[in-house]
Formats: C-alpha cells, sequence, structure tokens
C-alpha cells in the first residue's frame, strides 16, 4: 500500500482504540508538562515509564515514547525561555535567544515563536519521514559509515565550539571537558576501565541525566541565587502576547532552512536533534546580516533551533526504526522498549509489524499538530510560574531536579554528581564558559571515540582514508575551514566586545 | 604582563595542571588492545594535548585582549547573566573563593567520616551509623558557622549537604529541612510562608512521584529516618 494509504490505517487504528487515545493524549501532556517543568526532562518521564511500557503492547509502548519524544522536545523549550533551563541538551540553543528575550519582557512571543515553529518542524517532518523512510534508510546505510559518522561529530563540535562561550578558547575548553567527562568509564573497543579512581559508580561512566541537570538546571539556580543574596536579582518579565502570523512569515527562510537542515542532522544514528539545533542556530548567525543582535533576545534564534530540534524528531526515527540504530537518549530508551517485548528495532519490524510503524508515524503526525493548541493553552498556564517568587521556586526545582536524577538509576550518588556538576557550571558559567558545550561534548563523546576506532580499524589506521571518501573529506573540511575561520577572526577582526 | 589577571593565570595553571594530573593517570590503564593501535589511551591523551593547546591559546588571548570576548561566538555565555552576577557580586577575591572551598569540603567530610575515624578505630555497620549520626550535627554546625560569611558559599553548599545526608537520612527526613533552608538563604523570613511552601512541595512531590508513579525515593538506612521514611511510604501508597 501507498504510504498515504498506510497512514489512513494508521490514524484509523489509533483513533479506534481507547486506550490508544489515552496513552495518545497522556503522552502528548505528559512530554510537554515534563519538558517544561523546570529541573525534569521528558528524558526523566521516559525513565520514570519505561518499567510500565512493560504492561502496555509494544505498539502503545513505542507509540508512548514517540509521543513523549515530540511534544517534550517542544516543551524543553520553554524552560529555556523562561527560566534559561533548557529541558533537554536539544533546546540549548534555544536559550541562547530566548532567555533574554523573556528578560527584555518578551517571553510571550518567544514561547509563541516556538509554539509555531516546532509544530511546523515537526509536522513537516513527519510527513517526509512517512514518505521517504524506505529511500532516505536504504541512502544512509551506503552513504554513512563510521568515517562519515566521526566527521559529522567533528563538524558538529566544530560549530559548537564557537557557539555559548565568549571565547573560541573557552568553548573549545567547555567542549573537551565534556569530551573528557566522557572518557570515563570502559573504553568502547577493549572494555578498559580509564579513570574509575577505584569507584566502582565511575566504571559504568558518569550518566549524562545528572550531568545535564546539574550543569544546567542547578547551575541556573546559584546564578540566580548569587543575583539575588547580593540584591541584583530581577524577576523575568511577564508577558503572554504571542508573536503576529507577520512576524513569524517574515522568518519564513529561516524555517525553511531549519527544517531541512533538522531533517538531515536527525537522520544520521547518534547525532540526532542537539547538533541540529545547534547548526540550525549558527546557520541563522551566518545568514544574518545582524550577527551581533544573536544572543541578545532575537525571535529568529528561537525560531531556527527550535524548527530545527522538532524537524529532527521525525527524522530520528528512520535509524531506529530501518536501521536499530538509536539517534539520542529517548530513541535509546525506545529500544528497551522494544527488547521488553521480544522484538528487536530494524528492517524486519516494517516486513513484520507495519501496524506498529503506521500507528507510530500517525501519532507523531498528530502530536506535532497538536503542539499547537495544545501548547498555546497549556503555556498561558505555564507562563504563569513565572509569577512565583524565586525563593519559593529554587527549592521545588531543586528537589524536581533531585528526583530526577534518582530516578533514572536509584542511585544517590547521581544526586551528588548533579550537585557538583551544578557547582562546576556555576563557577565556569561564571568564568565565560558554556556549559552547552560541556553536555554537546559529553553526548558526542563516546560516539565520536567508537565511530573514530572503527573508522580507523577500517581504513587500516591510514588518516588520508578520510579523504578518499566525498562525505567525509567534504564533513572534515568544513570542521577545519570552520576552526580556522574563527581562530582567524578571534585574533585577527578588530570588532571583539 | 600584557593585559592578564591574576584570574587569568589561575585559570590556565588550573587546565594545564588537570591535563598534567589525568595524563599522568592514564598509564594507570595504558594496555594495548589487539585489533586497535592506539589502545584505551589514544583519545584521551589525544584530547588532553587538545586541552593544552586550548588552554595556551586562551593564555595568549587574554595576554593580548584582556576579558574581551572573541567576534567569532554568539554570545550566550557573555549574556546569560551569570559573567554579569559574578561582577556585581564582587565575588573574586581569594578570600571569598577559599571561604566557599572551606564550605564546600564538608559534604565530602561527611560522606568519607567513617573512613577518617575508620583509620583510628574499627568500625562495624552500628560504629559507621554512630559515626554518621555524629558528624551530621558536627559538620552542620560548622556549616552555620562558615555560612555566616558567606551566602552565596553557604547556597552553594546546602545542596550538596542533602545528597550527602540523603543514602543516610532518606530524601523523607531532608526533603523537608531542604526546602527551609533554601527559602530561608533566599531570604525569605515569613515562617507561614516558609511552611506553607514546605507543606505544598512535598506534598506535590510525594503525590505525584510517590502516590501516582510508585518512584521510590531514598528511605535512608539509619534508625529511626529509615522506620520514618518506611512509614511515610506506607501511609502514602
Amino acid at each position: 500500500m501507498d504510504p498515504f494509504g498506510n497512514f489512513i490505517n494508521g490514524t484509523v487504528t489509533l483513533f479506534s482504540d481507547p486506550l490508544g487515545i489515552l496513552i495518545f493524549f497522556g503522552g502528548v501532556v505528559g512530554g510537554m508538562l515534563f519538558g517544561a517543568i523546570p529541573g525534569v526532562s521528558m528524558l526523566t518521564l521516559a525513565a520514570i515509564l519505561l518499567p510500565f511500557t512493560a504492561h502496555l503492547s509494544a505498539e502503545h509502548g513505542i507509540m508512548l515514547f514517540s509521543v513523549i519524544y515530540c511534544t517534550g522536545v517542544y516543551g524543553g523549550a520553554i524552560t529555556a525561555i523562561l527560566f534559561n533551563i533548557p529541558g533537554a541538551p536539544e533546546n540549548a540553543p534555544t536559550a541562547f535567544d530566548g532567555y533574554p528575550m523573556t528578560r527584555n519582557g518578551q517571553a510571550g512571543k518567544a514561547v509563541g515563536a516556538a509554539v509555531m515553529c516546532s509544530a511546523i518542524g515537526g509536522t513537516v517532518s513527519a510527513v517526509i519521514m512517512m514518505a521517504a523512510t524506505a529511500p532516505i534508510a536504504n541512502w544512509a546505510i551506503s552513504a554513512f559509515g563510521p568515517p562519515e559518522i566521526f566527521a559529522l561529530v567533528f563538524f558538529g563540535l566544530a560549530v559548537a565550539a564557537t557557539v555559548g562561550a565568549r571565547t573560541l578558547w573557552k568553548g573549545w575548553l567547555s567542549i573537551l571537558l565534556g569530551l573528557m567527562i566522557a572518557v570515563v568509564g570502559m573504553d568502547p573497543v577493549g572494555g578498559i576501565e580509564r579513570y574509575d579512581f577505584d569507584m566502582p559508580y565511575l566504571l559504568a561512566g558518569i550518566h549524562f541525566i545528572p550531568t545535564i541537570l546539574g550543569f544546567f538546571a542547578v547551575s541556573e539556580i546559584f546564578v540566580q541565587a548569587e543575583r539575588k543574596a547580593t540584591g541584583v536579582y530581577e524577576a523575568p518579565k511577564l508577558s503572554v502576547n504571542f508573536p503576529s502570523v507577520a512576524e513569524l512569515i517574515a522568518h519564513k527562510f529561516a524555517v525553511v532552512r531549519s527544517i531541512v537542515i533538522g531533517f538531515f542532522c536527525g537522520i544520521l544514528p547518534g547525532i540526532g536533534a542537539t547538533l541540529a539545533a545547534f547548526m540550525g542556530y549558527n546557520e541563522a548567525v551566518r545568514w544574518s546580516k545582524d550577527r551581533k543582535a544573536f544572543g541578545t533576545g532575537k525571535m529568529e534564534g528561537v525560531i531556527s533551533s527550535e524548527t530545527a530540534n522538532n524537524a529532527a524528531t521525525g527524522a530520528a526515527m528512520i535509524p531506529l526504526l530501518a536501521l536499530g540504530l538509536p539517534g539520542g537518549a529517548l530513541t535509546a530508551m525506545m529500544v528497551g522498549v522494544f527488547q521488553m517485548h521480544d522484538m528487536e528495532p530494524g528492517p524486519l519490524v516494517f516486513l513484520n509489524s507495519p501496524d506498529l510503524v503506521w500507528v507510530v508515524f500517525a501519532a507523531m503526525f498528530f502530536a506535532n499538530l497538536s503542539i499547537l493548541l495544545v501548547g498555546f493553552l497549556e503555556t498561558k498556564t505555564i507562563i504563569n510560574l513565572l509569577r512565583i517568587p524565586f525563593q519559593f521556586l529554587a527549592p521545588l526545582i531543586l528537589l524536581l531536579a533531585t528526583v530526577g536524577a534518582y530516578a533514572v538509576r536509584g542511585l544517590v550518588i547521581d544526586v551528588v554528581v548533579m550537585f557538583i556538576a551544578g557547582v562546576a557550571g556555576f563557577f565556569l558559567r561564571r568564568s565565560g564558559y558554556s556549559v552547552a558545550g560541556i553536555v554537546l561534548g559529553l553526548i558526542l563523546g563516546k560516539i565520536g571515540e567508537q565511530t573514530f576506532a572503527q573508522a580507523m580499524q577500517m581504513l587500516h589506521f591510514e588518516w588520508t582514508g578520510f579523504f578518499n571518501r566525498p562525505i567525509a573529506a567534504l564533513l572534515i573540511v568544513a570542521a577545519l575551514l570552520t576552526v580556522a575561520g574563527s581562530i582567524y577572526s578571534a585574533f585577527f577582526r578588530k570588532d571583539r566586545q | 604582563m600584557g593585559k592578564l589577571r591574576l584570574g587569568h593565570i589561575c585559570e590556565a595553571v588550573f587546565w594545564l595542571a588537570l591535563a598534567a594530573f589525568l595524563y599522568i593517570e592514564s598509564f594507570e590503564f595504558d594496555r594495548g588492545i589487539e585489533i586497535y593501535k592506539f589502545g584505551a589511551t589514544g583519545w584521551p591523551r589525544a584530547l588532553l594535548l587538545l586541552v593544552a593547546v586550548a588552554a595556551i591559546g586562551q593564555f595568549l588571548f587574554q595576554f593580548v585582549a584582556g576579558d574581551k570576548a572573541t567576534s567569532g561566538t554568539v554570545g550566550a555565555a557573555t549574556d546569560d547573566g551569570a559573567e554579569e552576577a559574578a561582577r556585581q557580586s564582587g565575588h573574586s577575591h581569594f578570600r571569598w573563593y577559599f571561604s566557599t572551598f572551606c564550605l564546600l569540603i564538608l559534604p565530602f567530610l561527611y560522606m568519607r567520616a567513617h573512613d577518617l575515624v575508620g583509620m583510628f578505630l574499627e568500625l562495624d555497620k552500628e560504629g559507621i551509623h554512630s559515626v554518621k549520626l555524629i558528624a551530621a550535627p558536627v559538620l552542620l554546625f560548622v556549616y552555620l558557622l562558615l555560612a555566616r560569611g558567606n551566602h552565596v558559599g553557604a547556597i552553594l553548599t546546602l545542596p550538596l549537604f542533602f545528597a550527602a545526608l540523603l543514602e543516610d537520612l532518606g530524601f523523607y527526613s531532608m526533603a523537608p529541612l531542604f526546602i527551609v533552608g533554601v527559602t530561608l538563604l533566599m531570604g525569605e523570613r515569613r515562617p507561614q510562608w516558609i511552611a506553607l511552601t514546605a507543606a505544598l512541595i512535598m506534598g506535590a512531590l510525594l503525590f505525584t512521584f510517590v502516590s501516582l508513579l510508585y518512584v521510590g525515593l531514598p528511605t535512608g538506612n539509619i534508625s529511626p529516618f529509615y522506620d520514618l521514611s518506611h512509614w511515610i511510604v506506607t501511609m502514602i501508597q
């Protein structure tokens, strides 16, 4: 059957099942809420729900996670905009301009832009996903081996180093710190323990959820607490004025560009929405005539980041379902749901469980559409969180973060790690380092090392082998040019701030 | 000295010392892997070399340009309020850093208290619990003394103290005290508002996570805190 017919079948199956409808709406609201509550994220909700999916059918379990993924990526933008706390790493670039907009009294406009662009990016991505899963998966299988994935990781890190820190060098130091944190634990080739300091906890590596919570949520509380303690704290200015249609139409090129970037980043295994958001944002800066306005509250920054990260959600399902390769933390948890039902994600799913695939595709399409409706209604409620005085909000955020860090593995040491990351983030941020860069390094570190090792083995340890593969060569040259360009502008351009 | 400040030198020393320490530590796992000639140390050592290069680059840049931002970066960190808050607070002198370090070390002293006492006395399980029950109030008293002169340091340390106590005393006993502590440190002085905040936050958390989602929060392992936690969990579920 053609994709459209399959989509209709999937939609009918989804909405003719009362339990399916309940799970769908539960996922929509839950994903948005957990994405939008400071200190927790969609990953927290997914981690909490993972054991319970054993009691659901595989169809319902995967559908629930895919809906949480779509709406959670959007929900994380709300905390990024209102509190400078990205709900997930893919929302980090949203905070670059979203939070300054809040401080300028334009919280409503920033959130409205995020609602519209998340819905557009996600819905278009879902449509392309349905139409093009098979051909794109085939292309990715043949075109993207370890050298290309390593080259893409390198390119992503080179781009990220230029974003978020006070200087290029601090950008690189932030990313290298993240990469070094990712080194802790077993090495990906020989399973040799590294930097475990004879502590059993460190053998499994430092988990990224407590680290993300610490660097973003906890360090933000500390920064605001310092402002409050020294009497310079200003509550964010409240507004619920959403952007006009004309304002959004004015950014149509940014939306289209970010959809393309988001989709192609999302499709690549292990890269996902985080790189999509960073690249979407960075391209917006690069194409803009008013580069200096970015980082000070420019709506195009929010639009580019949020369109790109939601455009990656649909695309991220392609490597998961077609190849069995998760694109990020939440899709990795989906692999867990498959395994709990004695299934393996991969090409056989399309043959053995076409109903499951199309119910999930239909659910993702409608979840992205529902961001428009539920997003606007829910956001007006969530913006009112800003009315709560900070002294009452701070303990709530810290305790939610505590529960979130603890719930992942049931280890108190994860809570300790989170607060250590929070203190480290506080000192690093006040010195001009980028916590988003650290987290990106942490997340891409493992896959970077693994693909590098695989690539070198494939290429018989010949470095020049990268340049015999057109896509890898293109990405490495682009990364080197990005590094060279940023070093040149760091030392030789006169327009330093 | 160009435009260098003492802070810039400390920053460079920190990164270079970290790189050197981790490089030396890498000899602990310097074992070959048959199928991979770079071994387990190749990747981390390459990263450490880059850390050293970036730290020296940063140092040279600060020598030339001081605290200026480079034009190639998008100024998020420069504009997210953290640096501005640091500048306005005046917390950049050695005394403040030293006092904050002394505060931050207290939770770790609690976590290792039984090891420190164990160097002189043989401790069984009961003995370890007794040491922790004595160490907690003593270190909290020291915390309160040091916190009087360093408000921000106290705010940074309190969550770490809370996390350190979670394993032994449990979430259910410690969370209400933590809420009260954070609210007080944030400047709230009205007792009825503090009590109401603690009750509302605890009620919402316990209802959502314990009653609805059956998330097992830390119950502690020292009596009577452990018994109290179990009693609360039984009541809620």
